[in-house]
């Protein structure tokens, strides 16, 4: 038998849920609010992870006041070790590094999402840009990992400790990350829930429903769809830096298309369009990533020659498919679009509080590609 | 650049150019008969790999033998994927990212069913059991018989796809679907047996190129996803719609990343590790400049020309 320590599988859960929920509000933000289709999540998660890796090795020397060691090739044990005794000694420096990691990481990943978003406005069909993220993301991904210098090609780089390694104590230290990680994602559900009932926000839902009439009422949408790109992907980023925190290390082969297909899984799980669906999507994918590291261990004590890690990524194939087909809005549907407004007029003039039920959604897409009409005929 | 690498590099270009043409015919197939950007499409060619990986394990050596099991398991892979999740979401008209998402979580499904059996039998990185010859050395050129299995092969299969929708009345309504798939309904055509006939024909070639794929290097489960972006690159060459553009597009996407990879290197000292990136910059730079590809470039409309 094994013995399951409840506190740290507590610790451990809550911990991926910080972080996924970051990814997860993220692809929220552009394809549930805005309707962008980001197929390419793994390449700004991968960001925020590379820009750790290279922080790590770099900045974090500087910052201790000690001459920084070549990280790859035959230095690469001396690097490790380097900032393993800076991040356990000097846990000012290690603050330092992983406040500029944070900012450089939502810069650069924000600052490729921007531009990436201006490269819809001149493709001749939608998906294309779903194509372009996708393919990017793996090409950046393979470039990465062949390149030398740049996190020691597929070798990675190891010991990029989490800020409170200091401490030690291995209980309070990932108590303490924890924490950082749930607040993270705290600040980003609230920002993004204000963003989403703002007035802006429901601009960017009148451009997932109809892109010609939100133009035609005005409104900016080329810049609208960058600056929805700028926001998620600097808030994927941050997520990719808690991912290699939490993992302690930084590899390409962490940041592959399963990585974006999970994400996607968690906002289809919880509700697209719906924050607090993406909330409830990441709780429930962090908790059924830990029962399968839990189950894969227990499967191969038992002398079972079933890899359950696979069994995992065909389990998420199934709940994907099944929420598309059988309940395309999610756990928890979005819920109707009203205002202040809206309220004080429903009010005076009396009506019932039967509200019309909402047309959108019916497949958790976008309307105006549904039907055997345009998009089908073009 | 020394000629005997620009000779070898020029044979792999015609032979891996001649197996992403059969994988970018299908994908091309695919969305201009269903209108589906099939993601999944790299996994029937895994399929198909296995399958032949197996039949010779099992020790057939015949190829043609190996070639039809990949054929069949990789159309009954493909038309078992629209059965279970396609059509039945196509009929609830859904968006094109969920059926694209849909055909990513086919794609995995398939591509770790596939580990767990090859895990479960040990097939990690095994080769098909017909051993590598040479047939034919001239100074420079070397070409062995996978060379001489895979390039008859593949312009054999475009003759007869050619034919087929050329001169037969299957080819007839496939083409009917691509134009309009309203119109042809209301004509009488059936609709879903045609469909169901693309989709064995299209998974079919992915399973043949998938089996041919095998006899030049070892089968693993990613191979499939590996070669998806290049593919996919050779397909938008094509403009998703013509055939010879989609056959040009393979071979274009084939040479630069072996032969033009290569001359950069030699010329330039550019690094063998960008070359995963040549098929992105020919996505990104045909769909921003020429999204039409090919068939814009020769300035013929229409839909899925020969």
């Amino acid at each position: 038998m094994i013995n399951i320590d409840i506190g740290a599988t507590a610790i451990a859960i809550l911990t991926l849920f910080g972080i996924y929920s970051l990814m997860a509000i993220s692809l929220n933000l552009e394809y549930g609010i805005a309707g962008v289709p980001n197929f390419g999540q793994a390449l700004f998660v991968s960001i925020g992870a590379y820009t750790a890796g290279i922080t790590y090795t770099r900045v974090l020397p500087l910052l201790a006041g000690l001459e920084s060691v070549h990280p790859c090739g035959p230095t690469m044990g001396q690097a490790l070790q380097l900032r393993s005794e800076i991040m356990a000694a000097q846990p000012l420096a290690g603050f330092i590094n992983l406040g500029l990691t944070f900012l450089i990481a939502a810069i650069v990943s924000g600052a490729v999402g921007f531009a990436v978003s201006y490269v819809t406005l001149r493709l001749k069909e939608e998906w294309f840009l779903a194509l372009v993220l996708l393919v990017g993301g793996e090409t950046v991904r393979i470039v990465v990992r062949g390149a030398d210098d740049f996190i020691c090609s597929h070798n990675g780089i190891s010991g990029v400790a989490q800020p409170f390694y200091f401490l030690r104590d291995p209980h309070s230290s990932s108590l303490l990350f924890m924490l950082l990680c749930l607040a993270l994602a705290l600040v980003a559900y609230v920002y993004s829930q204000r963003l989403a009932h703002s007035p802006y926000g429901r601009m960017l839902k009148g451009l997932r429903e109809n892109e010609d009439v939100t133009r035609g009422l005005g409104k900016g949408i080329s810049l609208a769809r960058a600056q929805i790109m700028l926001i998620g992907s600097a808030i994927a980023a941050v997520g990719g830096v808690l991912f290699a925190l939490n993992t302690g290390f930084v590899n390409t082969n962490d940041y592959v298309v399963n990585l974006t297909l999970d994400i996607w899984v968690m906002v289809v799980l919880g509700g697209i369009g719906n924050n607090r669906g993406a909330l409830l999507g990441a709780a429930l994918i962090a908790i059924l990533d830990r029962f399968t590291q839990v189950g894969a261990i227990a499967l191969n004590m038992s002398g079972s020659e079933i890899e359950f890690n696979y069994v995992r990524f065909i389990a998420f194939g199934l709940i994907l498919l099944l929420m598309l087909r059988y309940r395309p809005t999610g756990l928890l549907p979005e819920s109707r679009l009203t205002t202040n407004a809206h309220d004080v007029v429903r009010r005076a003039i009396g009506a019932s509080n039967q509200p019309p039920t909402p047309s959108r959604h019916r497949d958790g897409g976008h309307p105006k590609h549904q039907g055997g009409g345009a998009m089908r005929e073009t | 650049m020394p000629p005997a690498l620009l000779t070898t590099s020029l044979v792999n270009s015609i032979q891996i150019g001649s197996l992403y043409a059969l994988m970018a015919l299908g994908i091309t197939l695919t969305f201009s008969v269903m209108k589906l950007p099939n993601f999944a499409h790299a996994d029937y060619f895994t399929a198909g790999a296995y399958a032949a990986l197996i039949v010779s394990l099992s020790g057939a050596q015949n190829p043609i033998a190996i070639m039809s099991a990949a054929f069949l398991v990789g159309a009954l892979t493909a038309l078992l994927s629209h059965l279970a999740v396609f059509k039945p979401l196509e009929s609830r008209e859904v968006s094109l990212y969920t059926l694209i998402l849909a055909s990513f979580a086919v794609g995995l499904i398939i591509r770790y069913i596939l580990f767990t059996m090859a895990d479960y039998f040990n097939l990690f990185d095994l080769r098909i059991g017909i051993p590598l010859q040479v047939l034919y050395r001239e100074g420079f050129l070397i070409l062995s018989n996978i060379f001489a299995w895979v390039v008859p092969t593949t312009i054999a299969l475009v003759i007869l796809l050619t034919l087929l929708l050329n001169a037969t009345p299957l080819g007839r309504e496939m083409r009917a679907l691509a134009n309009n798939i309203n119109l042809a309904r209301v004509i009488g055509i059936p609709v879903e047996r045609v469909k169901n006939s693309t989709w064995l024909l299209v998974g079919g070639l992915a399973g043949v190129a998938g089996a041919l794929w095998s006899l030049q290097t070892a089968v693993n489960p990613l191979m499939g996803w590996a070669a998806i972006i290049s593919v996919f690159a050779a397909a938008i060459l094509g403009g998703l719609s013509s055939f010879s553009g989609t056959i040009i597009g393979a071979y274009v996407v084939a040479f630069s990343e072996n032969t033009v990879i290569l001359f950069l290197n030699y010329s330039f000292g550019l690094d063998l590790a960008y070359k995963p990136a040549i098929p992105f910059i020919i996505i990104i730079a045909v769909l921003l400049i020429r999204p039409g590809g090919f068939t814009q470039l020769l300035k013929r409309g229409g839909k899925l020309q020969r």
